[in-house]
């Protein structure tokens, strides 16, 4: 069925774009300057929507994922600093996400925290061993559409059309620019985050996509992550029709759950509660694999899902061992939220190394034959990468000078 | 093509990279710790946040009110919002003040314990929609409270 062919694009975005961090992110940008950044929103979707098209491309045509690329384009040294700052970066958003799905649980079943961690990284490894990639994507990707609850409470909570649609024209605030510039910076970093290229690409391998699945590429791209970014709009339009009026400064993830429950009551709590659920779960998964896929795409071991557990070993023990990791680490009880937060800045600082050998490889006609980029792709990889490295220079300044965004 | 020279030439600035995430982790372990002197601007904010907690704690009360929610959710959720604000009570009554703001800071640590222990009313009465119609108008009070301890 056609439907079922773009729910990699659906799963990698709502992965990368609505998982734990980015959900309160999005609200909070929303509760502290209303609607004033969804331009970022914006800018951020077309961008992961030119680099994912870009690499799924390179996949397709070449059967060659992001690592692939990053190894054989950096060198072996600069390459593997671009591998521990991805791996660093992955294992921080999977502890995140692995903390953010029991916090779910909890909100739904009120059980002890640690017994919830527990129960989701046995659930997360009894199927992510037992289901096959195509499952995986439908049922996380699909189910974490029941986040579009926060689009219908985004239109429940009655915010001022006008003021939405200026918030689509890019400017400068005059009260909290750095502060606003942290936001921008870390909603771009958030919408161009590696580990969403890094899955999708080595999904396009899973789904053994060949140059006639290039439009499906296309429509992956652009459906999966144009959903992702509606997402995005519609969380920080709740967070500033809802919060800021009120002052609210959210900080955990049942504040983000209050938006749809206010407007609509039990049934949109719950909606939102089991849409975050997916989302965060679906997250834990696509870091996981992007962690293993990482790793065995630069050692060019055998990797990916549609082999057997026991046909790609190397592959399987090191998600297993991430997932492992990622129990230890929230299980010391670190904060979820905050822990994403912090990986989303730290990501921006990697993302000029995950992007500049995508570009590259697009445009090597050795590689990529007739399918190399054309003018318009160089022309917006080109302007993305500008963006990235101003993001990536900006980064850790702005969240210094913003204490993580609590001045 | 000659991209492998590219990535020599970007060695030294992956190193750059490496020291300057070093750098940041360190801020971030720093950042986690909530010390220090509490001056106007820390004042300032910590109070926006006790009103944010008891806004929201409000809002809360008023779905309960309504049987708008669910009982887990709002004991799970109830229970976050005030080990929050009982944070604020622990942190704001030890820390050391800016000379002149003692009393306000003393004030908003009393306060942040009240709204934490209206919170944990909610916690432990969940589906009450009575505790939660009481709650509602205290926790109001508490949020116009902060407001003005925030100017």
């Amino acid at each position: 069925m056609k439907i079922f062919q773009i729910a990699l694009g659906i799963l990698a975005a709502i992965g990368g774009f609505v998982d734990i961090g980015d959900l309160v992110f999005n609200v909070s940008a929303g509760a502290t300057f209303g609607y004033q950044l969804l331009w970022v929103i914006v800018i951020g979707v077309v961008g992961i929507i030119v680099y994912s098209e870009m690499c799924g491309r390179v996949a397709t045509v070449s059967g060659k994922a992001v690592f692939d690329a990053v190894r054989e384009r950096l060198g072996f040294r600069t390459g593997l600093a671009a591998l521990v700052s991805a791996q660093v970066v992955n294992l921080m958003t999977l502890t995140a996400e692995i903390g953010g799905v029991a916090i779910c649980l909890q909100l739904l079943s009120a059980l002890p925290y640690r017994l919830l961690i527990l129960l989701a990284g046995i659930v997360l490894a009894i199927v992510v061993w037992t289901t096959s990639f195509d499952w995986i994507e439908r049922v996380f990707g699909y189910g974490g559409l029941c986040l579009l609850v926060f689009a219908v409470a985004a239109v429940k909570l009655h915010p001022s059309w006008s003021a939405v649609a200026h918030g689509f024209v890019p400017h400068v605030p005059t009260q909290s620019p750095v502060l606003y510039a942290y936001f921008a910076v870390g909603l771009l970093g958030a919408a161009m985050t590696p580990y969403e290229v890094y899955f999708y690409s080595s999904g396009a391998v899973e789904e053994q996509w060949g140059p006639k699945d290039l439009g499906l590429n296309k429509a992956n791209a652009m459906i999966g992550y144009g959903l992702g970014g509606f997402l995005s709009l519609a969380l920080m339009i709740v967070g500033g029709a809802l919060f800021l009026p009120k002052g609210i400064e959210p900080e955990f993830l049942g504040s983000i759950a209050l938006t749809a429950q206010v407007p609509l009551g039990q049934i949109g709590l719950l909606l939102a509660l089991v849409g975050i659920l997916f989302a965060v779960g679906g997250a834990a998964i696509d870091t996981m694999f992007s962690g293993a896929y990482n790793l065995a795409q630069f050692l060019g071991w055998e990797w990916g899902r549609y082999r057997s557990n026991s046909g790609a070993p190397r592959f399987t023990a090191t998600w297993l061992v991430l997932l492992v990791l990622g129990l230890g680490l929230v299980m010391t009880g670190i904060d979820p939220v905050q822990l994403t937060e912090y990986a989303v800045i730290f990501s921006s600082v990697a993302l000029p190394l995950t992007y500049i050998p995508i570009l590259l490889v697009a445009n090597d006609r050795s590689y990529m034959r007739q399918y190399v980029n054309g003018r318009l792709a160089n022309t917006l990889g080109l302007f993305y990468l500008v963006v990235i490295v101003v993001v990536a220079l900006a980064a850790v300044p702005l969240l210094i000078l913003t204490n993580a965004g609590q001045n | 093509m000659t991209l492998v020279q590219d990535g020599q030439s970007t060695r030294g600035s992956s190193a750059k990279l490496i020291a300057r995430v070093a750098s940041a982790l360190l801020v971030f372990a720093l950042a986690g710790c909530n010390g220090g002197t509490v001056d106007k601007h820390a004042l300032k904010r910590d109070a926006e946040k006790v009103g944010s907690l008891a806004t929201e704690g409000e809002l809360m009360a008023n779905d309960v009110s309504k049987g708008a929610s669910t009982k887990y959710f709002v004991r799970v959720h109830a229970k976050e919002l005030s080990g929050a604000a009982a944070d604020f009570e622990d942190s704001l009554a030890k820390r050391p003040t800016s000379p002149g703001i003692a009393s306000d800071v003393r004030k908003l640590s009393k306060l942040a314990g009240k709204v934490s222990r209206e919170l944990e009313q909610l916690h432990l009465h969940p589906t009450d929609r009575n505790v939660a119609t009481s709650l509602k108008q205290p926790l109001l009070d508490d949020a116009d409270a902060a407001d003005k301890l925030a100017k």
